[in-house]
C-alpha cells in the first residue's frame, strides 16, 4: 500500500466530511453527541480544530450543571461514556484553541467523573458495558495527566490508578476484555481497552507495572482473532478500524514490530470495503457518518503511524504533547 | 396515521432459521424466522444505529445488536437498556409474509 493512496484519500473523504457538516456540527442545531465527539476527532488529527471554535464552544454550551454530557445535546441527564468523549475532545483541542471557557468546561468534567467513579474504580453507563464505560474516563485522565493539568490532581491520579487497576484486574487469562451482556466476542472491547486506558501508561509514568504484559496480552488476542481477509468480528467495519487503530498505538508504545503485517492487513480490508463516499458498518451498507468520521480517524492515523518517528502515532491519541 | 399490512416477501423466501432485510417506505425491516414463527423488527439498533440483520439470535427470541450489544426482545421490542426497538406484526396468507406498517390516513 502505498502512503500517497492513503493521501489522496484523506483529502477526498475530508471534503465529504466537510459536506455533512449540518449533521455534525453543534452550529447546525441539537445534534446527537456522541456522533459530534466523532467529528471532532477528526478535525483534530486533520489539525484543522482552530477553524472550528464555534463547535468547541457549541459543546461547551451543551454541558450540563453536573460537568457531564448527554448522549443528545439537548437533553440534561449525563451519562459517563458520551462524558469522556466530549470531555476528551474539549482538553486535546483546547491545545489549539487556548479559551478560558473550554479551559473551564474540561475542570467541570474533571469534578463530574471525580463525582461519579464507583467503590472498586468502575464507572457504569446504561448504554455501555462497565468495561468500556470505565475504559473512557481513564482515557481522559491519560490525557489529563500528560498534558500537566493540575486541577484535582491528586485525586485525579488516585482516581486513574483505580480505573486502570479495575480494567487490568478484569482481563481473561487468554488475554481478552469480556461482558456476556454487551460484547461476548471480546473483540471490540479489548481494542478500546488496550487503546484508550492501559497502553498510555507505558508513555506517561508507568505507574503500574502489570500494564505492558497486559497490553501485550491484549494484542496477541487481536492478533488470533483477525480473520484471513484481514477484518475482524465477522466483516464488521467499526470493530475492524477499532482493532487496527488500536494495534498501531498498542505496538508503537511497546515497540513491537510483530503487528505491523496484521495493521496493514486491516487496512487494506477497510479501504477495500469503503463506498464510494464514506463507510457503512458492514461491507455493502449505505453509508454511516458516524463511520465514515472512524474511517477518517483510521487514515489520519495511519499516516502517522508511518512517520519515523514512532511516537507520532502516539500523539494522536493525545497522550504525548 | 393507521397500520396497514403490507406485502413483504414470499414465505419461501424466508425458510426457517433465516433473515431478510426488506424496505418498506423507505424503512429498512429486518425479518427474521425462528423455527416457523415470522419476527420484523426495524433494522437499525436505537443505540448506535446497528445493523439489526447481522445481530445476533438467541433462542429465547433476542436479538443482539453486532455493534455494541444491546439486544431486544422480537416480540416486541423490548429491551433492558434505555431504549425500545420497533417491531412489527407479522401474518402470512397464501403463502405471503405481510405486516403491519403504520400508513399515513387517506382520509
Amino acid at each position: 500500500m502505498r502512503l500517497e493512496q492513503v493521501d489522496q484519500l484523506i483529502k477526498t473523504e475530508y471534503t465529504f466530511f466537510l459536506q455533512e457538516k449540518k449533521d455534525w456540527s453543534l452550529t447546525a442545531g441539537p445534534q446527537d453527541l456522541e456522533l459530534v465527539a466523532h467529528a471532532l476527532r477528526v478535525l483534530l488529527h486533520a489539525r484543522t480544530t482552530p477553524d472550528f471554535l464555534p463547535d468547541y464552544l457549541g459543546l461547551v454550551a451543551c454541558q450540563n450543571a453536573d460537568g457531564g454530557w448527554s448522549p443528545f445535546s439537548a437533553d440534561s441527564e449525563s451519562t459517563v461514556w458520551v462524558s469522556a468523549f466530549c470531555g476528551l475532545m474539549a482538553i486535546r483541542g483546547n491545545q489549539f484553541l487556548h479559551h478560558d471557557g473550554i479551559a473551564t468546561s474540561v475542570h467541570r468534567a474533571i469534578d463530574y467523573f471525580l463525582d461519579t467513579q464507583k467503590q472498586d474504580g468502575r464507572w457504569t453507563d446504561p448504554r455501555w458495558a462497565d468495561l468500556d464505560t470505565t475504559s473512557h474516563p481513564v482515557s481522559f485522565f491519560n490525557v489529563v495527566m500528560a498534558l500537566g493539568e493540575q486541577h484535582r490532581r491528586a485525586e485525579v491520579l488516585r482516581s486513574w490508578e483505580s480505573g486502570a487497576r479495575f480494567i487490568v484486574d478484569n482481563q481473561s487469562a487468554d488475554g481478552g476484555w469480556y461482558d456476556t451482556d454487551f460484547h461476548p466476542s471480546g473483540v471490540e472491547i479489548t481494542a478500546h481497552l488496550i487503546q484508550d486506558a492501559l497502553i498510555a501508561d507505558l508513555v506517561i509514568d508507568q505507574r503500574i507495572k502489570a500494564i505492558r504484559e497486559s497490553c501485550t496480552k491484549g494484542a496477541a488476542k487481536l492478533y488470533e482473532w483477525q480473520a484471513q481477509d484481514g477484518s475482524w468480528d465477522e466483516e464488521n467495519v467499526d470493530h475492524t478500524m477499532d482493532c487496527t487503530r488500536s494495534l498501531m498505538v498498542v505496538t508503537r508504545a511497546l515497540a513491537s514490530a510483530q503487528g505491523e503485517e496484521v495493521i496493514l492487513r486491516g487496512l487494506r480490508w477497510i479501504l477495500d470495503h469503503k463506498n464510494v463516499q464514506g463507510w457503512g458498518d458492514f461491507p455493502g451498507m449505505e453509508t454511516n457518518l458516524e463511520r465514515t468520521c472512524d474511517g477518517l480517524d483510521t487514515l489520519l492515523k495511519y499516516q502517522a503511524y508511518r512517520q519515523t518517528n514512532p511516537l507520532e502515532v502516539v500523539k494522536l491519541w493525545g497522550y504525548v504533547a | 396515521m393507521s397500520d396497514a399490512w403490507h406485502a413483504a416477501c414470499p414465505l419461501a423466501d424466508l425458510p426457517p432459521g433465516s433473515r431478510k432485510l426488506i424496505k418498506i417506505e423507505s424503512v429498512d425491516i429486518a425479518l427474521f424466522n425462528l423455527a416457523g414463527t415470522i419476527y420484523a423488527i426495524k433494522n437499525r439498533c436505537p443505540h448506535r444505529s446497528g445493523p439489526l440483520i447481522r445481530g445476533f439470535v438467541d433462542p429465547t427470541g433476542g436479538i443482539k445488536c453486532p455493534m455494541h450489544g444491546w439486544r431486544f426482545d422480537l416480540r416486541d421490542g423490548s429491551s433492558e437498556r434505555p431504549a425500545q426497538a420497533t417491531t412489527y406484526p407479522t401474518k402470512i396468507e397464501n403463502g405471503y409474509i405481510y405486516l403491519a406498517f403504520p400508513s399515513p390516513r387517506l382520509d
